[in-house]
């Protein structure tokens, strides 16, 4: 149970305030609702790029880390399709530092023109190392588009391409923060061992004065559902052929969500799961398999990933692995795996809530989708789940019709 | 009025508490380390091995350490992770130049359920040939992944010429999957794990007779051995490119052999390498990352073996300009020998390592970590009041005297793939 405390400011900024009496540190965690679905199809990268510029200094103050480090506090940051989270992790006693630092930027930016030019270069050879200078790195610029033909998560939340980073202007950088970030569209968690008297009194000190801005309304293009088997194939210089089914699956605030979740646990969690131990223990097809969820706000999407043994076709792999997808929509799963799935969920959420910023950063998730108290509910969710609901779930989901399907080809001279 | 321009009164950290996990004996060289208070329901248990890569023929460490679930003759692996996961458990084994660790995390009621089926697992391992043949045939598909990385390139060049001629310096090449066997994997396993444990962790809200059955369990492997390691390496000078067609950025690796925490100049250091490269303000950050946009990110460390240890730089950069950051990386080394670090940086970085330092105390499972990090040097926690000393007293005289000691471009492995 993570105890909370929630109040708002006349700006409009919602607060959290989780008290922990064991540590001797404080977490202050800022989400922004704004991601790269925000963004534009022609300048796309840019909630991310913008998430670089915030440590650009702030109007009144130059340099964001400095100061927090000389107060022993240290300070990161992401961007995902679907918001922008900022965090601050320091000593208790100086918690007024970071509310100082993160209400300046929240006020307004440095906006210094070399900020912006050497942060895109930085942007840039983030894109090359995680994405165009690994094997496989490029895989999610291909298969967005491919799963996705409307909705902006049809691209990568580095962009489309260098080119819209390298073209990135100071009105652009400008227009996005006085459009996104306000404090009506940002929640504040702060944590640690304070009574909330205090923490109302400085969150109240260095945000109340900050104007109140209009949260921006999100009116995305909503993706037309599938009704075709899609599929590409691409060739690279890796060693090894691989695959990635993605199926569409419900938006986060949907109970289908919840048993999309499980579904891909049954498939592909674990090592005792169907598709590891058929396709890969049994049938020696493959030399990894995997499946998850993207996790996405909106429709995201049931990805089955793996890489081929040698000398295995992709028509092989396909046969066996829809073989495993057919099975768990004809049969019911045993109650026995199910809970085998329900022990290992709620021990994943024992260990992620060991830590404090964790606790913090799902609050403000959570308080996002509606209220902070998800995070003490959400169990319930899993719980109610039965047999049948997953087997509803895989005939809805696991279709070749709401299948994107990317392979991976390796090329000879590899 | 509010006033935004001027930072908050900051507060010194005043104390930090750090706590020593009990010590029960398993054997005569083999203990266990308990840290009982953790106020949910998670426990953590590891397992150390005496069964790290510096052990034995090339490649074999790590192929054993990869099938120790792979089956009994009265079980299979599926099985044997199925019991696992039944019961909620996360098994994670790894290694490292010196040891092998076993991991498992689950919830307090389930760890000694989980512990015998790992017990029982490992105790009549069979090495059964399909498994092996699966293995081979898995790390040797990734080997071919990993040579296409950079950063792996770099890496092994690296090893290569840091650790020079000694055992510590061979690395895996696709030829020495070849000569795996099933008999020389198994002389391995009853030589370094059957009777190789070297230290038992437990982090949990356990009482005394699980922490008994653990010891029962386990007692059996326990090592008798102290192994012997080597201690006089000297890295190999000056630069090595490794080619790689294609890629886009540049892999930078560069370093030397140093120390562990048992020198005398060890915390002092600590405070020279986190200045230099070892957190965001650090002056490769500033100049490499914040003023030149040269790299997404660049960074320093100092990892220690048994005996002795290095210290490494370590970035991956636009291809265009791996001779400029070379220079640069040399350019700030030599700042740091030539001009004193002002009062107002070295103030910064004190307080940065403070809090820090006051993070990784935070918690059981942190200060757990943190004791084990020292314990292997027959230190206790009060290395780390030492090292807040240290942090207190340092002068810009004695970071400058260490950087014209320890960080001269000469004496550096300087290894570039790309």
């Amino acid at each position: 149970m993570i105890k909370f405390e929630r109040f708002k400011l006349d700006n409009g900024l919602t607060v959290l305030f989780h008290k922990d009496p064991t540590t001797p540190l404080a977490v202050v965690n800022t989400l922004y609702d704004v991601g790269a679905r925000d963004e534009v199809e022609e300048k796309t990268g840019f909630a991310h790029l913008f998430e670089h510029l915030m440590f650009g200094g702030s109007v009144n103050i130059p340099d964001f880390d400095a100061p927090l480090q000389m107060a022993g506090g240290e300070s990161n940051a992401f961007t995902s399709n679907d918001i922008t989270n900022y965090y601050d992790v320091l000593p208790a006693n100086n918690l007024e530092t970071a509310l100082w630092l993160e209400s300046d930027r929240m006020l307004s930016l440095a906006f210094t023109p070399k900020s912006l030019e050497v942060q895109r270069n930085v942007v840039i050879e983030e894109f090359k190392q995680r994405y165009l200078n690994q094997p496989y790195g490029d895989v999610w610029l291909e298969l967005r588009p491919l799963a996705y033909e409307k909705h902006p998560y049809k691209w990568a939340t580095i962009g489309k391409e260098i080119k819209h980073i390298e073209d990135a202007t100071m009105e652009d950088v400008k227009d996005f923060f006085h459009k996104h970030y306000n404090p009506s569209n940002a929640i504040l968690c702060v944590a640690g061992n304070f009574e909330l008297d205090y923490v109302k009194e400085v969150v109240e000190k260095w945000y109340g004065p900050i104007p109140a801005g209009i949260k921006p309304a999100r009116i995305l293009e909503s993706e037309p559902e599938q009704n075709e088997f899609r599929e590409k194939t691409i060739e690279r210089p890796v060693p090894t052929d691989a695959f990635y089914y993605a199926f569409k699956m419900p938006e986060r605030r949907n109970e289908g969500f919840y048993m999309a979740d499980v579904l891909s646990d049954a498939l592909g969690r674990d090592k005792s799961s169907r598709l590891y131990i058929s396709l890969k223990k049994e049938q020696k097809l493959v030399s990894e398999i995997g499946a998850y969820i993207t996790g996405s706000m909106d429709q995201g999407l049931l990805v089955v990933s793996g890489k081929l043994n040698d000398g295995v076709s992709f028509e092989d792999l396909d046969k066996a692995l829809w073989k495993v997808l057919d099975k768990i929509q004809t049969h019911p799963i045993s109650q026995e795996e199910l809970d085998r799935l329900m022990i290992k969920i709620r021990t994943s959420k024992e260990f992620q809530e060991q830590g404090l910023l964790n606790r913090a950063m799902n609050l403000c998730v959570f308080e996002l989708l509606g209220d902070a108290e998800g995070i003490n509910t959400e169990h319930e969710i899993y719980h109610a789940i039965q047999p049948s609901h997953l087997q509803e779930t895989a005939l809805h989901i696991l279709k070749p019709t709401n299948c994107s399907l990317l392979k991976v080809k390796a090329s000879t001279n590899a | 009025m509010l006033n935004r321009k001027e930072t908050p009164a900051i507060l010194p950290i005043e104390k930090i508490n750090f706590v020593k996990p009990q010590v029960f004996d398993i054997s005569t060289s083999t203990k266990l380390f308990f840290m009982k208070e953790v106020p949910n329901e998670t426990t953590r248990l590891d397992l150390y091995f005496d069964a790290g890569t510096i052990k034995g023929d090339i490649g074999i460490s790590s192929f054993v350490n990869g099938l120790l679930l792979s089956g009994t003759k009265d079980k299979t692996s599926i099985q044997i992770n199925s019991e696992i996961d039944n019961l909620g458990g996360f098994f994670e084994s790894g290694i490292s130049n010196e040891n092998a660790v076993i991991t498992i995390y689950s919830l307090r009621e389930n760890i000694l359920p989980i512990l015998r089926v790992i017990q029982d697992a490992i105790q009549n391992l069979a090495f059964i040939e399909h498994e092996v043949e699966e293995l081979i045939a898995d790390r040797r598909q990734k080997f071919k992944q990993n040579m296409e990385k950079v950063s792996f390139l770099a890496q092994r060049a690296f090893q290569q010429r840091l650790f020079n001629d000694s055992i510590y310096g061979r690395i895996t090449n696709e030829a020495d999957f070849d000569s795996i066997t099933i008999p020389k994997l198994k002389h391995f396993f009853q030589e370094n794990y059957l009777n190789g444990l070297s230290k038992v962790v437990v982090v949990g809200n356990l009482n005394q007779d699980e922490i008994d059955e653990i010891i029962d369990l386990t007692g059996s492997w326990s090592s008798e051995v102290n192994t012997q390691f080597e201690n006089s390496i000297k890295n190999l000078r000056g630069g090595a490119h490794i080619v790689k067609d294609g890629a886009v950025q540049t892999a930078i690796r560069v370093g030397k052999i140093l120390f562990n925490k048992t020198h005398e100049d060890y915390n002092d250091f600590l405070i020279l390498n986190t200045i230099f490269g070892d957190y965001f303000g650090s002056r490769l950050m500033s100049n490499i990352r914040e003023d030149k946009g040269y790299t997404y990110g660049i960074g320093t460390m100092v990892a220690e073996l048994h005996e002795t240890g290095y210290f490494l730089i370590a970035t991956e950069v636009g291809k265009d300009v791996k001779d400029a950051t070379l220079k640069e990386i040399q350019f700030e080394m030599e700042r740091l020998q030539t001009e004193l670090v002002s009062e107002e940086e070295l103030l910064l970085v004190k307080n940065y390592m403070l809090g820090q330092l006051l993070k990784s105390a935070d918690g059981p499972y942190s200060m757990t970590d943190l004791y084990m990090s020292v314990e292997p040097y027959d230190l206790d926690l009060d290395f780390y009041n030492k090292s807040i000393e240290s942090i207190n007293h340092i002068t810009p005289e004695r970071i400058q005297e260490l950087a014209q000691k320890y960080l001269r471009w000469n004496d550096m492995t300087v290894v570039s793939a790309g």
